[in-house]
């Protein structure tokens, strides 16, 4: 078991009431599972990814990935827990502008203190995988949206993760750029990689073997 | 992990080049006001550090406490030479020097005469083991042992014997105004490090009994001191300065003598370090060249360049804090990929580092530019070279470090806290931030600003006061000519006078002393018997002829002048009649007053001018013939009074000057305008107001380019703001008001917090004078009006674009 949730509640205070972000929500997930979240804007899909991410914190319930008990690590073994074991897709690729695609796929080693020369060569590899050599210095500003969420992909998985998050990662994109990526996703989970996707569209949902409906914080039954 | 953080901290600079030449800009004034600064201070700083166990070194000086007033002497009387040796214990060694000034000197080898050789003292033996020089020929044990031996400088030597092997100079001999002649005994290295004891000669003691200073330097009065007579003791290393103290205050109770007690004088010994002899005005070093280190001003500049660094850091802080929102992203981005806070600290950090880099590279360059515009304002010692010692190499460093972790520091902390499951939502970009910490600095730098605004046109007020008051006799158009001063009789200066006055361009000529306002002032105790009291007071004594009042339109109140030039007879000042209680002028004429124990006759009262710059009051003061005439005369300086326009007098000038050295040949022609010579006085406020002039708009300059940013960075977070209130119909201006009175309330806050501060300082800046300028109500209003203008000018610059841009456009890009 990769990762597991118990009765997980989070909520903001508005007007002096609680609104629910998240209302008991319970998963367990598996190694090599591709799960699909589904449910319309503002059901909870982003802040569950975020929950799952340990980019967000929660205010009840507990959570266990691999044998550490999330909620009650400090930030600071958090941050290490995902750095070395999640990686993160964005729907607005979140690359950094400043940096070149080279760069920006480096960024998860330097921050993994991976050595030069083993970065040199792990990035090389990815570029090559996703045949983006060509443009490797080329900044994001100068790439297509299905290019930059292909490097959102590569600098996903540089760092060699068991799990991605992917947060609306076609949503962006054209039809066509999004069945590449998609596709792309359905060959890393055949390659054991456990893969959580948030999505609206019905026809990506399917590239899951597990969906789960979300509504206003609470999990339905389809 | 250095290398990626280097690249994208240029490329961020790159990308935001206006906020990062705003960043540059200011922190490189900052920086090269403190490099410039900083060499002044070292400068002043690293005088006589280098004399072995100088901690040690200390001159005996003395204090004077009077009911006139409390003054210093750097001297001290004759006899403390002998007792500092025979008396004083714990004292390892002591030295005494006679700082002698001639006229000139020979070389007898060459016949060549050296006018007005400086630098010149009459000392023992001991002065060369108090201070350390290095013999290239004689010793110090043999060198001084004869009367009539001197030691030279090389540099002194090389100047007196050019082409001339140091080893052939021992032997030479120099005639010192034509009848003290000495051998040269000994060559020694000048100092090559800064020092104050710059002197170039060195003549044995015993020759000074061949010399009209013998009485100065062997006599025996207790009760007369000279600062030509100058001591210096090396106290042994178990003993303390108070021991010292103690046995010179005994000394100096043992011998008060009869005239201090009269006149209610009290003389105290005292101690002066090494270390201050560079600082001390009162005491007085042994200076030739007009600079003077002011501990005062070093201080003032020292946080002119704090402010400025200040200011600097703040533009950097609110710029940064300002534009967090546009790195929001990055950041969220970092940290999901696992970076820790610490890691975009340092990230930020390390931004800022380079900046300050930059901003210290230009600075170093803006330094060198600074050193030779300022080069007139500093002391001539202050020059490039100083800039590769390793002082300035670690003054440099230091101040980038710490300016680094000032700016780079908060920014860098604000930045990374920010949530990254936020960010990534967008949701901080235009959200209200507060921005408290940005108005707080920003109202202390306008603070800063308005405060130097202030006091810059008020100190400037001041002066055109002090330059424009009536002192009470005329300086327009009258000139002063002073004559070799080692000519002591009257002859050839009234053959100068009756030549003068032939010229047709002259109006008037006086033969006198110096003008009635200078700094050379002669002073003597007056003694007024009135019913059997005493009242003693102390006069200022000018000398002038029958025509000096006239010439610089002095009127005169009661009396006559003098009957003629050589009698002794006096015209007294009004401050000086009330000195001794008379109130109408008539009254005190013809009464006497007793002068160095002789009754001498007042013959008239003139009104009151000042003696000295309004700084002072004026003095008891009474004008006088030449009294001494047969002696030598006292009539040394001719005064000339021009008429005609100011442009023709070149000419009258060139005419006098083929008079004096008809007189005079191969003198040197020293004439100087009276109004010029005024002006001289306040060199010191002068020197204030340059510095202030710079201060002043360089602070405003960072604090207006602050504001700029500020201005472009809320105007461009507001663009859709504006463009839905032009849709609904607000015109140009009102959007401009909407968007300036944010800032303008700043300004308005700094504006009164600035107000009672420079009230504040600049009275008591202001409590020195005697004379003020009034505090004027305008000059407060004019500056912070100013100030506002300016405010509001810059901001229109980047507001009024905004408010004409087409709102569809703006709208569009949301």
């Amino acid at each position: 078991m990769l990762l597991q949730l118990n009765h997980i509640y989070k909520w903001v205070k508005q007007g002096g009431k609680r609104v629910f972000l998240l209302n008991d929500i319970s998963l367990q997930v598996e190694e090599g599972e591709f799960i699909s979240i589904m449910g319309p804007s503002g059901s909870g899909k982003s802040t569950l990814l975020n929950v799952i991410g340990m980019l967000d914190e929660f205010q009840e319930g507990e959570y266990n990935f691999l044998d550490e008990s999330v909620h009650t690590l400090k930030e600071k073994h958090r941050s290490k827990l995902y750095k070395e074991y999640i990686g993160f897709v964005f729907q607005a690729y979140h690359l950094i502008d400043e940096l070149t695609v080279y760069e920006n796929i480096e960024t998860p080693l330097l921050y993994k203190n991976v050595k030069s020369s083993e970065r040199k060569a792990l990035v090389a590899d990815m570029l090559d995988r996703f045949n983006i050599v060509g443009k490797k210095d080329l900044f994001p500003s100068q790439l297509s949206g299905g290019q930059q969420q292909l490097v959102g992909i590569a600098r996903a998985l540089i760092a060699k993760p068991k799990l991605i998050l992917a947060d609306e990662p076609t949503g962006n994109l054209n039809s066509k750029q999004g069945e590449e990526i998609m596709q792309l996703f359905k060959e890393l989970n055949q390659e054991g990689v456990t893969i959580i996707q948030a999505t609206h569209s019905e026809a990506n949902a399917e590239y899951g073997n597990r969906i789960i409906h979300l509504l206003d914080g609470s999990k339905t039954k389809a | 992990m250095l290398k990626n953080y280097i690249k994208i901290a240029w490329r961020n600079i790159w990308k935001n080049k206006l906020f990062s030449a705003i960043n540059v800009i200011s922190l490189a004034i900052g920086l090269s006001a403190s490099f410039v600064i900083g060499l002044m201070v070292y400068y002043d700083f690293s005088f006589d550090t280098f004399h072995e166990d100088g901690d040690r070194i200390y001159r005996v000086v003395t204090d004077f406490e009077t009911p006139q007033g409390n003054y210093k002497n750097g001297g001290v009387t004759p006899p403390m030479r002998i007792a500092a040796k025979e008396q004083l214990t714990g004292v390892e060694q002591s030295a005494y020097f006679y700082n002698w000034w001639i006229s000139e000197a020979k070389a007898e080898a060459n016949k060549q005469t050296f006018k007005d050789p400086e630098r010149i003292i009459l000392t023992e033996a001991s002065y060369f083991d108090i201070f350390q020089y290095k013999w290239i020929a004689g010793s110090k044990a043999t060198a001084l042992q004869q009367p009539n031996s001197v030691v030279l400088t090389r540099k002194r030597a090389e100047a007196y014997f050019p082409n001339m092997p140091l080893a052939a100079v021992m032997g030479q001999s120099l005639v010192y105004d034509g009848t003290i002649s000495a051998t040269v005994s000994g060559i020694v290295e000048d100092f090559d490090k800064r020092t104050d004891l710059h002197f170039n000669e060195f003549i044995s003691l015993e020759t000074a009994k061949q010399t009209e200073s013998s009485d100065q330097i062997f006599g025996d009065d207790w009760g007369n001191t000279n600062n030509a007579s100058q001591l210096y003791i090396k106290i042994a290393q178990q003993s303390t300065p108070e021991q010292i103290k103690t046995q010179l205050a005994t000394l100096s109770e043992a011998h008060v003598d009869a005239d201090m007690l009269k006149y209610n004088n009290k003389r105290t010994f005292n101690l002066q370090a090494l270390s201050d002899l560079h600082f001390d005005h009162e005491y007085g070093a042994y200076g030739y060249s007009d600079y003077e280190a002011d501990k005062g001003i070093l201080i003032s500049l020292v946080f002119v360049a704090l402010f400025l660094l200040l200011l600097g850091s703040i533009n950097f802080i609110n710029l940064n804090t300002a534009q967090a929102a546009s790195r929001a992203k990055e950041i969220g981005v970092r940290k999901t990929m696992g970076s820790s806070k610490r890691q975009l600290v340092l990230q930020f950090l390390g931004e800022t580092f380079l900046l300050t880099l930059i901003a210290a590279l230009c600075s170093v360059v803006f330094c060198v530019l600074a050193l030779k515009a300022f080069d007139s304002f500093m002391a001539e010692g202050i020059e490039l070279s100083l800039m590769l010692t390793p002082w300035f190499a670690a003054l440099v460093v230091v101040l980038v470090i710490v300016i680094t972790l000032l700016s780079g520091f908060y920014p860098g902390v604000v930045l990374s806290r920010f949530k990254p499951a936020r960010v990534l939502k967008g949701s901080v970009s235009s959200s209200k931030e507060k921005g408290v910490l940005r108005q707080v600095l920003t109202v202390s730098q306008f603070a800063i600003a308005q405060v130097f605004v202030i006091a810059t046109l008020l100190v400037g007020k001041q002066i055109y006061y002090m330059m424009h008051q009536d002192l009470g006799f005329n300086t327009e158009a009258v000139a002063y000519l002073q004559t070799p001063w080692d000519d002591f009789s009257i002859d050839k200066r009234l053959v100068l006078e009756q030549e003068l006055k032939r010229i047709p361009e002259i109006q008037n000529v006086s033969l006198g002393g110096m003008p009635p306002a200078s700094f050379n002032m002669a002073t003597r105790m007056g003694i007024f018997k009135k019913d059997g009291q005493e009242l003693i007071q102390e006069l200022q004594i000018l000398n002038g002829d029958t025509e000096y009042l006239k010439l610089y339109d002095i009127e005169l109140l009661a009396g006559r002048p003098a009957l003629n030039d050589t009698i002794e007879e006096y015209v007294i000042n009004e401050t000086g009649m009330r000195a001794f209680g008379f109130k109408d002028p008539e009254k005190i004429v013809g009464q006497y007053l007793e002068l160095n124990s002789h009754q001498r006759l007042i013959v008239g009262v003139m009104q009151d001018f000042n003696q000295r710059s309004l700084k002072d009051k004026v003095m008891p003061l009474m004008l006088t013939g030449d009294t001494s005439r047969d002696r030598r005369t006292n009539f040394r300086t001719l005064h000339v009074k021009l008429t005609g326009a100011s442009s023709g007098w070149q000419n009258t000038i060139a005419k006098v000057e083929q008079l004096y050295q008809e007189v005079y040949p191969g003198e040197e022609f020293r004439l100087s305008f009276v109004d010029e010579s005024i002006s001289k006085f306040y060199k010191q406020e002068q020197r204030i107001a340059t510095l202030l002039n710079w201060a002043t708009g360089l602070a405003v300059l960072i604090s207006c380019l602050g504001l700029l940013g500020l201005v472009i960075h809320t105007t461009s977070r507001r663009t859709k703001e504006i463009g839905i209130r032009k849709v609904l119909g607000a015109s140009i201006l009102q959007i401009n008001a909407l968007l300036c009175t944010d800032f303008l309330k700043l300004v308005i806050v700094a504006y009164v917090i600035a107000l009672p501060i420079a009230w504040w300082g600049l009275h008591q800046w202001l409590e020195d004078y005697a004379y003020k300028t009034e505090m004027s109500w305008w000059v407060f209003a004019l500056s912070g009006l100013g100030m506002m203008l300016l405010a509001v000018l810059i901001m229109s610059f980047k507001t009024l674009k905004a408010a004409i841009a087409n709102p569809v456009k703006a709208l569009r890009t949301e």
